[in-house]
């Protein structure tokens, strides 16, 4: 398995390309969502949230496929189950596929939050640092600082101020 | 001459400014790569029920020094 070809930006928009045309309701999360997004980092596999449901799960396959991921019989169960996290090492790039990603409830919610960046749907930056710091791992509280600067400066530079699930539900606490 | 906090934190920003100006694939060109993880990717694919599980399976499963345990 250590033997795998480099990963050629293309790809990244193959699998945009492919989840379009065949209807996923997905978005980026983690640090892919973030780079993407523009954080001058690196990640080594592509983390995926799906919306999750059987008809979404056999548009995740038939798109993977599409792109060259072998995807047998257990494996297409599972993701058709969404189980809640499923890690894909048989393409041409890694991806996990997060159906219940730590910190973020809703996948409608986290949609309507949403960013879009060329072909890419992707997360906005408070869910994925909400996401990142709910997880408690060792190599997210490191990054947790650099992403905060970083999300910072994305929103000096974009329009509205971005929102997370927990953000709202606090404004909503408060005004009551 | 070592930075200050504020010096790496301003260094940092400019860095983040200088990306956000990049063309995508750029970004992409440079935030994507691949390294080899023992454990990790030695198996085609894995699959977990919950998070909790998958995080659990992390803590005994991966060399510590790929980051993946849960911070003390």
């Amino acid at each position: 398995m250590n033997q795998r070809p480099v990963f050629r930006p293309v790809q990244a928009e193959e699998i945009a390309g492919a989840f379009d045309e065949e209807g996923v309701e997905y978005l980026f999360i983690g640090k892919s969502g973030a780079i993407l997004l523009g954080y001058p980092g690196t990640t080594q596999d592509v983390d995926i949230f799906p919306d999750r449901s059987p008809e979404n799960g056999r548009r995740i396959i038939a798109a993977l496929r599409k792109i060259g991921f072998e995807i047998g019989v257990e494996l297409e169960r599972d993701i058709t189950r969404g189980k809640d996290f499923v890690q894909i090492k048989t393409g041409p790039f890694d991806v996990d596929l997060v159906f219940a990603p730590d910190g973020i409830t809703s996948f409608v919610e986290a949609k309507a939050r949403g960013l879009t960046e060329g072909v890419f749907h992707v997360a906005n930056l408070r869910d994925i640092i909400a996401s990142k710091r709910a997880s408690g791992r060792q190599k997210d509280q490191i990054e947790l600082p650099l992403l905060e600067s970083f999300r910072a400066e994305y929103e000096k530079h974009h329009a509205s101020p971005l929102r997370s699930a927990g953000d709202i539900a606090a404004k909503k606490s408060r005004s009551k | 001459m070592k930075q200050t906090d504020q010096q790496t934190e301003a260094a940092f920003r400019e860095q983040c400014r200088r990306q956000m100006q990049r063309p995508l694939a750029l970004r992409i060109k440079y935030g994507f790569n691949r390294v080899y993880k023992p454990v990790l990717d030695d198996v085609p694919w894995r699959s977990f029920d919950s998070m909790a599980e998958y995080r659990e399976w992390c803590e005994k499963n991966l060399p510590e020094y790929l980051g993946y345990r849960r911070a003390k």
